[in-house]
Formats: structure tokens, sequence, C-alpha cells
């Protein structure tokens, strides 16, 4: 049945190819000499993924931008949304094996190095930066990850969401804390001057399929560790190992975690947060706010920058990097299929303007990542200096089509541990196991790298 | 002890197999008359042919086309051009991953699953045969597990059974340490479990057809025989329900086997070893590391090692040639 499946869906995609390859005889648009593009009577589709905090929200600022992309090129704007990164994946897939599908995709950060791998997407040359405004036109930190260099790119950054964490405000001043920790040593130590009557240090979800290789990558990039350096992976290491021991020492022997957390995931661990059960919340996004903003915690926490130095260090080693959070948010791509570039770069320009990116901020909480925009929003909001500081000391993940099976396997290591972190105690030999049988995977998907 | 005359055994097989020859002898059932060959209207086989060939036979062979190439995400866009790489995916498949121990969990989980929803559904069944007051209830109760989606089944349950979830708190009131559910050496019995849950109604579903496929002179017949409750449904009863039950078997072990959904929502990605299903581990290799080329021959491997037992199975109770082994006198008695 799953073989049918498999077949079933290689079969569909290769027809719908060989239909609409027949279909798709509609000519571009046109651009005059002003760089105004005509775009009558054309439809641009773009593809963007659900916003499950704001769907009214996003739902009107897609009928605006809609009217303002009428309005200025005559083309008429369709926006089709992803619920999940699976559906995403499906999607572009799809698009990639027929040839056809949307003109324009808003990807994760994450997920761009996989994106370029399959040479779908328009890369962008001078024409294309100048077509969407200039590439100085955004903040530098976030083109990051856009492409494996600057001469070779293929995302333009649209909304930029730095990790940071929330403490309690309150809890830390009745401990005694006068400022959050700057190391992982030093916010172990917090965590357990924090915990007591049922209030834990730290809130995190240990069974989160999104965030718990985000610690391990963080610490081990602050030790000098990226990882990945080229073809070669670099996870059986001691800076890994001793990231990893870090990580599951708060929930094993810290006990500064709540050990219902072995089963969490990073709702649950914002919503234990957001109840005053815990003094830190390591690894949120400023969208976290809408959710604080309605909680007992309310006028009680404040966000921070996660420590940059790794743990069993005072400093941050002359190799190390000041990897305050993964360089995270969206990219917009343009398909190389697409009979309407010209419109999709028209689009990307409109909604990189500074006006429509503090907008989008205002209503969705995402930062711009307009230069202008993000250094007024830096000026008028004091509150968000973190988020901005994160926003700066945000490094790129590899630049590697493999990266996504690193990913998997960096998290593979927390879900095969977890009955151990259960159960207290997690022994040396096991880390050791687990991350040889990382490092292989991660090898492996390397070598195929192109 | 009455039973169905050779005739009606003929006349029901006829309609659907549904009333198996009981205590009757074996005899061959009288040769039909054929059809002019120059009259049979072939054509009309066309529509359900070409449906069969786009649904089945080209995404096969397409397939096992894509199981030969190095399909990734660095071929995907050009994918009929993506290097041919041979038995390589198989050699990969079989050797480097773990298709073989996911094949394992996969069967053993859907025979075991199985093997407890068959009393269970068998028992429901003939427990509400019977018209008695609310039965209708009974009946529409029994099958909420079934109808309710399976995301839905998978969520609930994922919630109940979180480390501090219901099931957990139910166990503490009597001193149980629940412990892990969704990860874990316990994890495998909790996939058995909520399969278990929600699939038992479809067993109950097939013997209850079986079951009022039963004709009232039968049930007459044995009570002026005296038979007893057990008699009559060993020697009356249960034949009639070979046929249901042995299509529920089969209905069952592949639908477990090749059950996606439950493990999928219960566990997420990266799954928790011991409920790598093989279809989870399928879907990894082509949806997260994007091996279109290596899941492909895993799943024909899959393929391939379920079908030699089910076709085992099938001749044994000769449900592929549309005659249902014949229970003789001597086997009923048995």
């Amino acid at each position: 049945m799953k073989t049918r499946t498999l077949s079933a869906a290689a079969a569909g995609l290769a027809a719908v190819a060989l239909v609409l390859t027949g279909c798709s005889a509609s000519g571009g648009s046109s651009t005059d000499s002003s760089g105004n593009v005509d775009g009558s009577g054309k439809t641009l589709n773009v593809l963007t993924g659900v916003d499950t905090l704001y769907p009214t929200q996003q739902k009107q600022w897609q009928k605006d931008q809609a009217a303002a992309f009428k309005k200025s090129t005559g083309a008429t704007l369709k926006f089709d949304t992803y619920a999940s990164a699976n559906e995403e994946l499906t999607k572009i897939q799809t698009s990639v094996v027929s040839g056809q599908g949307p003109d324009v995709y808003s990807i994760g950060t994450t997920f761009t190095p996989t994106a370029y791998s399959t040479k779908a997407f328009v890369k962008l040359s001078d024409k294309e930066w100048k077509e969407v405004g200039g590439r100085d036109r955004f903040v530098p930190a976030s083109l990051g990850i856009s492409g494996p260099s600057k001469s070779d790119e293929i995302g333009v950054p649209f909304a930029s969401r730095p990790f940071v964490m929330a403490y309690n405000k309150d809890l830390l001043k009745a401990a005694g804390i006068s400022k959050p920790a700057t190391s992982w040593d030093e916010f172990a130590e917090q965590a357990k001057k924090l915990t007591s009557n049922g209030t834990y240090g730290i809130a995190t979800g240990y069974a989160d399929g999104f965030d718990v290789w985000k610690f391990v990558w963080a610490m081990a990039n602050q030790a000098g560790n990226p990882i990945v350096d080229g073809k070669k992976a670099t996870i059986d290491t001691a800076t890994m190992k001793a990231a990893y021991k870090a990580y599951y020492g708060w929930v094993t022997s810290d006990g500064v975690v709540d050990p219902s957390a072995v089963g969490w995931n990073n709702a649950q661990a914002l919503a234990a947060f957001a109840a005053g059960k815990a003094a830190y919340f390591p690894m949120t996004t400023a969208t976290s706010k809408n959710t604080l903003d309605k909680s007992s915690v309310k006028g009680k926490y404040a966000y921070a920058l996660m420590p940059t130095v790794p743990p069993g260090e005072t400093s941050r080693p002359s190799d190390g990097k000041d990897a305050a959070s993964i360089l995270s948010g969206d990219n917009l791509v343009v398909a190389n299929y697409s009979k309407n570039q010209d419109l999709a770069f028209a689009y990307i320009k409109q909604v990189t303007a500074q006006k429509e990116q503090e907008d989008f901020y205002t209503t969705f909480g995402q930062l711009p990542t307009n230069a202008a925009a993000a250094a007024a929003l830096e000026k008028d909001d004091a509150s968000l200096q973190p988020i901005v500081a994160a926003a700066n000391k945000s490094v790129s993940t590899p630049f590697s089509g493999a990266w996504g099976d690193v990913q998997l396997a960096l998290t593979d290591v927390t879900v095969q541990s977890i009955p151990s972190l259960k159960s207290g105690s997690i022994s040396s030999s096991e880390i050791d196991k687990r991350l040889a049988t990382a490092q292989k995977a991660a090898e492996s998907a390397l070598s195929r790298a192109k | 002890m009455t039973t169905p005359s050779t005739t009606e055994r003929q006349d029901s097989a006829a309609l659907g197999r549904a009333v198996p020859p009981v205590g009757g002898r074996t005899s061959k059932p009288p040769r039909r008359r054929r059809l002019d060959t120059r009259g049979r209207p072939l054509w009309m086989l066309l529509p359900g042919g070409i449906l069969m060939a786009l649904v089945i036979v080209i995404p096969l062979v397409l397939g096992v086309v894509i199981a030969l190439l190095d399909l990734d995400q660095y071929t995907l866009r050009s994918w009929l051009s993506a290097p041919f790489v041979g038995l390589g995916n198989f050699v990969e498949a079989l050797t480097q991953s773990s298709l073989l121990r996911s094949i394992g969990i996969s069967a053993s989980f859907a025979l075991i699953v199985t093997a407890i929803t068959l009393p269970i559904g068998v028992v429901a069944a003939i427990a509400t045969q019977n018209a008695f007051r609310g039965r209708a209830v009974v009946r529409s109760i029994f099958l909420i597990p079934y109808v309710l989606p399976a995301f839905v089944v998978a969520t609930v349950w994922r919630t109940i059974l979180q480390p501090s979830g219901i099931a957990n708190h139910a166990l503490s009131v009597f001193g149980i340490d629940g412990g892990l559910w969704l990860n874990g050496p316990k994890s495998y019995w909790a996939l058995v479990f909520v399969a278990i849950w929600s699939s038992w109604p479809f067993i109950y579903l097939l013997a209850l057809s079986g079951l009022q496929s039963v004709e009232t002179e039968v049930h007459e017949a044995a009570a002026i025989d005296g038979a007893l409750w057990w008699a009559k449904l060993r020697y009356v009863i249960f034949p009639y329900l070979k046929g249901p039950i042995s299509l529920a078997i089969i209905i069952a072990i592949l639908h477990n086997i090749n059950n996606f959904t439950l493990p999928f929502v219960l566990f997420g990605v990266p799954t928790p070893d011991a409920v790598q299903v093989m279809p989870v581990l399928t879907y990894i290799a082509s949806f997260q590391s994007f091996r279109f080329g290596l899941s492909a021959a895993m799943a024909i491997c899959s393929l391939v090692i379920v079908a030699i037992p089910l076709f085992v199975y099938l001749r044994a109770v000769r449900l592929d040639s549309g005659d249902e082994k014949v229970v003789t006198e001597t086997e009923a008695a048995r």
C-alpha cells in the first residue's frame, strides 16, 4: 500500500507535469524604462506558511498586499498557504518535479540550503537585487543564509525571528539574581537557585521536534565547533558531548527542569513559563509575546540574549562564535520556471519596503529585515533591544543541502535519549554511542551533497 | 442439525460467498454453460482496466524505475535523467538502513494487533447479534473508534499518554508510576494499545456481517436439535464466520502493516527506535532526507517481503481463487 501510495504520487506528479506543461503558454510581464512592471491580466502566485497565531490578520494583510499590488502593477496577487513543514516540502517537491506551481515561495531560513540544492530557484544577480530595491536595503546579518556565498544567492530575507530567552523578573529578583546569565554554566547555577516549591529554574521541551538541536548547535558554535565544515561533520567531538551533557544535565543531575518536560514541546514549555512555574524560558522568539501578555506573567517578564559562553567555560574561546541564535526567519525565493519573474521581484520589493516591514512587525511580531525599518524599530522600542541584538548576533546554520539530515541526526540523539532523561541519568557512554550514530548519518548525508 | 443444502450454498457463493457450506459433503459444482466468446462484452472491462493501469500499474512501474535511480533533492528537478544506480538502492536499503528491523516491528505489531482485535471483534459481534433493549446504541458506540479519523485518534492518545497526562494520573491513583509511553520500550505497547482501540470495530463489523448471513432456519434447526450454546457457536455459527473473518484478518494485517498516521502523529519524527515502523522509515527517507530512490527501493522490498506470507495465506484460505475452502463433515465435526 505504501509502495502504491509513493508510486501513485510519482505518477501523479509526472502526469500533472505533462498536463501543465502543455497548458503553460501564458506570456510574462513587461517592465518599462522606469522599472515599473506592467502585469495587467497576469496573476502572481505566492506560497507562504499559515500564521496560526494571527490567522485573521494574515488574511487581511494578504488582502491589503493584493490591492496594493494590483494598483502598482495591474496584476492579481494570489496567496496559497501551507500549514506544516511537511506540506511545505510536498508542495515544493511537486512544483520542482512538474516545473509548475507558485511563482514566489516564502521558506524558512534553515530550509533555504535544501531549496538551493534543487536548483529550482532564481539566482540573484545584480539585476534581481536591483529589482527588489538593492542588496544593501537589508540588515546584513539577515543575508547570512541567502546562499552559499555573497555572489551566489537565491533568498531575499523577508522576516527575522531570532531566538532569545524570556525570564521572570520577579522570580529572579526573589532569588537575589540581579541580571540574567551570560554563560551556560551560570545559567544552570542560577536555575538551581530558582528551583523550589514546585517552581523550576528552566522551562524547556525535550520532545520538541525543532528546538532541541538549536541548543547544542549554539553551545557547540560558541565553543568553536561549526558541526559541519565543508563535507566533514564534527558531531562526535568533545564540544558536542559537553553541549549535550549540559543540556541533559538540567533535567537529570541539576533537577532544574520539570521531569515532565521530557515529553513537552515548545508550546508546553511556554505554557509552564506563562503560568509562572518556571523562571527561564530559553529558545523562544518575539512571537511568544502574544501568549505571555495574556498570561499571569504579564508585566513580570522580559527577554534577554541566551548565554553565549559555552558549557564548562567562563569566557568564549578565541575560535568560538558569538552565536546568540541561529539565523532564523523567512526568505523569499522565486521559482525559475516562473513566467512572471519581473512581477515576482516587484512583489518582493513591495513587501520588503520600510513601511510594509514596520507594519508587518506591528501585526505579527516578526522583526524587519529592511535595514531602515529595523533601525527605526530599535530606536522607538527599547524593550526590543535584546531581540534586535539577537538578530545581529545570529549565526547561520551551514549552507549545505545535507543540513536537513544533520539537523535530523542531532534531534534524534535527544529523541533516543528521552527514556534515560526520564530515569534521571544518562551515562557518558550512551551519549558517545548516540553521537557516533549521528556522526555516521551526517557523514553519509554530506558525502552525497553536491 | 440442519445445514444449508448444496444448492443454497452455491447460490450463496454466487452472491458473494457469505455462506460457507457447513457439514455438507463436498461435491463439485455443476459446470456452467460457457458463454459464446464472440458475445462477451469485453469492452466493459475497459474503464476498470484504464483505472487500474493509471492507479496501480503505472505508479508501480514508476516506483520500480525510481528505485533504480539516484533520485534525491539534487536530481529531483530533472528526475528522469537522474543517475541509474541499478540495485544500489536495494543493497543500501537492506544492508545499511534499518529497513529489516522496521519490517520486523511492523509485522509483529500487525500480527499482535490483529490477534487481539480478532476475539474482541467476534465476541462483540456475537454479544450484539440478538436483539435487546438499547442494542442500536451499543452498536453505534462500538463504531465510534472506527469512524474517528486516525489523525484525531492519535492526537487524543498523544495527549492522554503524555508523562503528566491522564493515563499516568489514573495509574497513580493505584500507586503505579506509568512512566514514559511515547518513547522507550513501552512506546511499542502504547502503539499496539492505541491501534487495538481504534481498529477492533473493523473485525466486529465483518463478524457481524457474517452473523447476519446465518438464516433464521439454521438457528431454529439448531434449537430443535437441542444444540447448547457452545455447540451451536462452534458447529453452526463459526463456520459461517470463516469467510468474513479470513477477509478481516488479511485486511487488518495489511492495514496495520501499512499504518502510517497512527505512529507518525503519536510519536512524531524522528521516531523512537522501538516504534520506527516501515511506513515511517520510508516516509523519513522520502520526505525528510529526500532520498526518493532509496525510499522507493525500501517500499518495494517491503512489498515483496509482505507479499510472500500474504500469498501463502490467500492460497490457504482460497480467498484469491474465489473458492473458499470447503468444510467437510469430518472437519466440521472435529
